[in-house]
């Protein structure tokens, strides 16, 4: 019996192109650090030298990606990363979300008096886990990014110590948080008894060598992993958690949370889909399955979504289960992106506009409520116009484009999901959608009825905004409402980061 | 060296019976002391994989770091049993959920019943892991080269862990 050669030369150093590839890694986690450090730095105030380190590092990071984007697909460790433009667009999205959040958070920490550095760690900590979950092609890679990622998230979500709410919310999204990571873990666990494999291209290697090898084992495996991701993106039957964690979180970590947790578990998600040979590979009869059963998700999702987010008086809740109805369009994405020509790229500009939008209006949120989050219910907005007129002009914005009013980056996605899910010869599935949608018109408008013809109840003083807020909210007005007008070249770059899959 | 399956089925039966009696027994220190079984019980089914070095830390950290640790946050917390009684839950639910665990469990046997069992052997059989120096060489040298990546990334896992950690548990009530 001979000797296993376990240590290959070639896994053990990095070339300069990959070195280069992995920038944006290195200078987020370099930031992460030195952040770390300087909250612990005696004798300095650790509030300014964090805040202003971490905008530094996410504006970084935003560049050093957007600049790679252009790159040739480099694979490193094994198979186990990949760096292509599909992983950069994303890295950018989480950057920017990140970058985002921070400077939103400055002002609602002060005033929760909840100013700790580590609040500005843990979003970084948590954007970097997006970006190695957007870039393994390992399952057990995806597996600990998802961790990081999440368990930072956990605990931003319970930074209100001292609320109940925000604790029971910690609480109940870090149990259920757990369970589907563990399911996660099964089904790789089977997919490796199945295929030998963790990793996903060999997964799909599997899959077209030997149709035959796709067993009950293979396709439980699948199935498991597949629900880790529905939990994380909220689908129904798995979207119990959102509405309380998404209300007891602090308003701009859900804002972070809406956006780039749910576009790292889609952008995951999407990979791990086309690799198990979606559309492609797949037995016909196992496609067959996997198509009815999330097509039922997504009618579900959507429909749940949308009528329960009608009766629903906190903001911030309502916009939880608005949340919930947009994971189901992006589903609906998602069942047509084998079917159409643009593929998944559909599915990746709405992601860009949902995030956009939503990181929006949760600033506004953020900035409107009162202490702990409270001063969220619909007639607390009842004359905001005449209060802070600019920030009903940005919410109104927001709210058209999520409900997807022309000219807006709400508009321009809706339809190009639409459009890929007829070319899919997926028309029942559009008519729903496009019910559905019109159904979430009622309770975004309903907003804006408050917010612009009713009489201000009290007298509350107008919201005192800070500048990196209003820097904030001004960037993503005008990014809706740009990417609404002329969508022309998100649309090149995302089908050019799809093509690279 | 062929070990009789019987093993696995009372390691297995040991693991599944223990992990019950974690969630169902209402005693925190009774319910740490099943948890170490289980430990145990997952440690043996590693040996008769082989796995003899997993098995041996399995014993060393889980059963014995992390549980000392259980042991003392259950002590420092002094948590009694009326914290753990969370009422009854509805009749219908526990019907509904035992109904759902039961398909569940069905479809999972079946699936594996259904699979060929003729898994060709992997890389790492028993003999070529002698061969090569052992268990504990074969899983450091893989460690460091082919899944160097996982391998770092849970040190960053941990320091996520670590700040979220000191988030949680250094701020006064109150207090900026």
């Amino acid at each position: 019996m001979e000797a296993l050669t376990i240590i290959r030369p070639e896994s053990l150093s990095l070339s300069s192109e990959q070195v280069r590839a992995l920038m944006p890694y290195f200078l987020v986690f370099g930031g992460i650090m030195l952040a770390t450090l300087l909250a612990v730095v005696k004798g300095i105030k650790p509030k300014w030298p964090v805040f202003l380190l971490a905008v530094a590092t996410a504006v970084v990071g935003v560049v050093a990606s957007a600049n790679l984007i252009p790159d040739a697909t480099i694979g490193m460790f094994n198979g186990m990363m990949v760096s292509d433009s599909y992983s950069h667009f994303f890295n950018v999205i989480f950057m920017a979300s990140a970058g985002i959040t921070i400077l939103a958070s400055l002002r609602y920490l002060d005033r929760e008096q909840l100013q700790h550095p580590e609040y500005y760690v843990l979003v970084l900590l948590s954007a970097l886990g997006m970006m190695l979950m957007t870039s393994a092609l390992d399952l057990i890679v995806i597996f600990i990014a998802l961790e990081i990622m999440s368990l930072a998230v956990y605990v931003l979500v319970g930074f209100r110590r001292t609320d109940k709410k925000s604790n029971e919310a910690a609480m109940k999204y870090f149990i259920l948080g757990s369970a589907a990571s563990a399911i996660l873990l099964y089904g790789a666990a089977l997919l490796y008894g199945a295929t030998q494999s963790t990793n996903i291209h060999e997964i799909l290697k599997f899959t077209q060598a030997q149709p035959a090898g796709m067993t009950p084992l293979f396709t439980l495996g699948v199935w498991l992993v597949m629900i880790g991701f529905l939990f994380k993106v909220a689908s129904v039957p798995f979207h119990m958690w959102m509405p309380d964690v998404y209300e007891g979180a602090p308003a701009p970590v859900t804002g972070f949370m809406t956006t780039g947790l749910k576009a790292a578990a889609f952008a995951s998600f999407m990979r791990f889909f086309i690799s198990m040979g979606y559309g492609t590979t797949l037995s016909a009869t196992l496609q067959a399955h996997i198509h009815d059963i999330l097509w039922v998700s997504a009618v579900l999702t959507m429909i749940v979504g949308n009528v329960i987010a009608l009766t629903q008086t906190n903001l911030k809740r309502m916009l939880a289960y608005s949340s919930i109805a947009h994971s189901g369009y992006l589903l609906v994405g998602l069942l047509a992106g084998s079917g159409t020509p643009g593929g998944y790229s559909a599915v990746v500009f709405y992601l860009v506009a949902y995030a956009i939008m939503n990181l929006g209006a949760f600033i506004i949120l953020t900035v409107i409520s009162n202490r702990e989050d409270t001063g969220l219910n619909l007639h607390d907005v009842s004359g905001l116009a005449s209060r802070s007129p600019w920030l009903s002009f940005a919410m109104a914005v927001f709210l058209f484009s999520m409900a997807g009013i022309p000219p807006t980056a709400g508009f321009a996605a809706k339809y190009m999901l639409f459009y890929s899910a007829i070319q899919a010869h997926e028309t029942p599935l559009v008519i729903i959608s496009v019910l559905c949608s019109s159904i979430s018109v009622y309770y975004y408008l309903r907003v804006l009825v408050y917010m612009y013809m009713r009489e201000p109840v009290g007298s509350a003083p107008a919201s005192r905004v800070s500048m990196w807020s209003a820097l904030a909210v001004a960037l993503m007005v005008a990014m809706t409402l740009q990417f609404g007008v002329v969508p022309a070249r998100l649309v090149e770059v995302t089908k050019r980061a799809v093509a690279s899959l | 060296m062929d070990i009789s399956p019987v093993f696995f089925y009372v390691f297995a039966a040991l693991a599944i019976g223990f992990s019950l009696s974690v969630i169902l027994k209402k005693n925190p220190v009774g319910n740490a002391f099943s948890l170490v079984m289980v430990f145990f019980a997952f440690a043996g089914i590693y040996a008769i994989l082989g796995a003899h070095l997993i098995a041996a830390l399995q014993v060393l950290v889980y059963a014995g770091a992390i549980m000392v640790l259980f042991i003392f946050v259950i002590m420092l917390l002094n948590a009694d049993e009326p914290s753990f009684d969370m009422g009854r839950s509805h009749i219908g639910i526990k019907i509904g959920a035992g109904t759902l665990c039961a398909i569940l469990f069905c479809t999972f046997v079946w699936a594996i019943k259904e699979s060929p069992i003729n898994i060709p052997a992997g890389r790492f059989t028993p003999e070529a892991i002698q061969a090569s120096g052992g268990n504990t060489q074969v899983v450091s040298e893989l460690m460091f080269s082919e899944y160097i990546l996982p391998f770092e990334l849970t040190s960053v896992l941990l320091l996520a862990a670590i700040v979220g950690a000191v988030a949680i548990a250094k701020r006064k009530l109150g207090k900026n």
